[in-house]
């Protein structure tokens, strides 16, 4: 192997989410890798260095994603990695209570039907190739739920891993591993403005809410949060030929938080 | 204790889809205990059940606003809320064969269901500062099965993680939640289930029901459950004895979960 081959070297990415924080550090570390790495997100990217294919689409609206994928298709004839990252949650904070059906159904929307309906989207292309390789971007909560204010968000995360785990078991002997990736807290914008929310509506500073939450998940062993660039470093070794027998799996990135087997 | 006194005397318990299979067979055991058991469903059972039933369908708000407001009137609160209610009409054959319709109904009767009518009746409970609380799932929730029932497996393992969110919420009141995750039981929903799997792969009933059990990695026990077999789990985890049991999702699957 020539030493400068990189391990994606000519391999099609879709990154979704994939202006900021994890979806961003994703699509750098592919790219870096030699990927073609085209992102989706609802906004453009911010000014600076932004080196990465750009389809502006909203990912929760059905009819969007044919259009993403065919463009994709066109473009590149082939898709090998699909990164679902696209998720999140603007459910409020208060428990159970607090969640109207609204939430639930926004939640379970952008965090579990579209990646359903990407991947149903994808999927034919990469039977048809008899390769490729998808990760969900779950959460550690969907796990380890914390009802104060993610208790929706936890649930959806939850089914996601599910879901995963049973695309893996359809597709995987069609050649296309399917892997779930879990973090934990990490260090980016939404992190923050959703650290902010909690502090504006419970009156707590930053700094104590940051402490709530990492208490509410039972302590993260490394004290801090992870930074999006250690995520996209285990996403870009799944993705990788390296990790060509991981399939079906859900990794848990988080510090060492979670505290079961 | 009066040796004549039952388990469950002057509880008062509600059991979602209680006219048949599961349902019932809590129903039927919760009664014996000495409860007085309120079923719902859409329709009800044609033999009488002895059980003081409402129709109700709980993908539509209004009836579970109407029906916790008839119970709580005329029974106050329940001490007891069993969300049996689930299943699919999705249809088999994997990820590609489910439709938007197929997601969102799933998506209603495996998990939102509970979480409405949990919504209506566990702050009653907070309120008394008692109650107990079960969603019955599947194994599918940890083991789930692609060919047969894709997005029902999906959304057990959301109600798994729902139920123990809102277990670790309301543990401070005095109010345990537990979900019960059954094998395969023998009920005419399996039957219904297994014919229409059968008829989508082209085999026999039974060649179906062995496929499901070998995708499951083979049932130890090797036969189906009897509903009883799952409603007695239930009346013990809602009863005194299980006072220190919330959040759990205990398995009644004839051994087939393969993993410690």
């Amino acid at each position: 192997m020539v030493k400068s081959e990189k391990e994606l070297t000519g391999k099609i990415a879709l990154v979704t989410g994939g202006t900021k924080g994890i979806g961003k550090a994703i699509a750098d570390s592919l790219s870096e890798a030699g990927a073609h790495v085209t992102v989706t997100a609802r906004n453009p990217p911010g000014a600076g260095n932004f080196k990465h294919h750009f389809i502006q689409t909203d990912l929760t609206v059905p009819s969007e994603t044919d259009k993403v994928v065919r463009k994709i298709s066109e473009k590149f004839g082939r898709i090998d990695i699909l990164v679902n990252n696209m998720g999140g949650s603007a459910s409020p904070a208060g428990g159970f209570t607090a969640l109207t059906d609204e939430h639930w159904e926004n939640d379970l929307q952008l965090n579990l039907q579209s990646s359903v309906r990407i991947d149903r989207a994808v999927l034919p292309q990469m039977v048809e190739q008899k390769s490729g390789v998808i990760i969900h971007i779950s959460s550690l909560t969907g796990v380890l739920p914390v009802y104060q204010s993610l208790g929706a968000y936890a649930v959806a995360k939850a089914a996601m891993i599910n879901y995963s785990k049973s695309l893996s078991k359809e597709f995987t002997p069609k050649g296309i591993r399917v892997a779930a990736v879990s973090p934990g807290m990490v260090k980016t914008e939404t992190m923050e403005a959703y650290l902010q929310s909690l502090s504006d509506t419970s009156g707590l500073s930053v700094e104590d809410v940051t402490k709530n939450l990492m208490d509410a998940l039972g302590g993260i062993p490394m004290g801090r949060m992870a930074l999006p660039e250690e995520i996209a470093e285990l996403v870009r070794f799944l993705v990788s030929p390296k990790a060509s027998y991981i399939t079906g799996v859900n990794y848990i990135i988080d510090g060492g938080a979670n505290p079961s087997l | 204790m009066n040796k004549s006194e039952k388990e469950l005397a002057g509880k008062v318990a509600l059991v979602t889809g209680g006219t048949k299979g599961i349902g019932k067979a809590i129903a039927d055991k919760l009664a014996a205990e000495g409860a007085t058991v309120i079923v719902t469903a859409r329709k009800p059972s044609e033999e009488k059940s002895g059980h003081h039933f409402i129709a109700a369908d709980l993908t539509v708000s209004g009836d579970i606003y109407r029906l916790t407001q008839t119970i709580i009137q005329e029974y106050g609160t329940p001490d007891i809320l069993i969300n049996n209610v689930g299943g699919t009409s999705s249809p088999a054959g994997g990820f590609q064969m489910l439709s938007e319709e197929d997601w969102s109904r799933d998506i209603e009767l495996n998990l939102m269901a509970s979480i409405r009518l949990d919504k209506a009746i566990v702050p009653k409970m907070i309120d008394k500062k008692s109650g107990s609380v079960i969603h019955i799932s599947s194994l599918n929730g940890k083991i789930p099965l692609y060919q047969s029932n894709f997005s029902y497996g999906v959304m057990k393992s959301a109600l798994n993680a729902y139920s123990k969110t809102l277990a670790n919420e309301v543990a401070k009141h005095g109010i345990r939640v537990n979900t019960v995750s059954p094998g395969m039981v023998r009920t005419t929903a399996m039957e219904t289930f297994l014919q229409s799997y059968a008829q989508s792969i082209g085999k026999t009933v039974e060649e179906a029901a062995q496929q499901i059990m070998d995708g499951l990695g083979g049932v130890p026990l090797k036969r189906l459950a009897e509903p009883e077999e799952i409603a007695s789990l239930v009346v013990f985890l809602v009863s005194e004895g299980a006072g220190y049991i919330t959040g759990s999702n205990i398995l009644v699957d004839g051994g087939t979960f393969p993993a410690v």
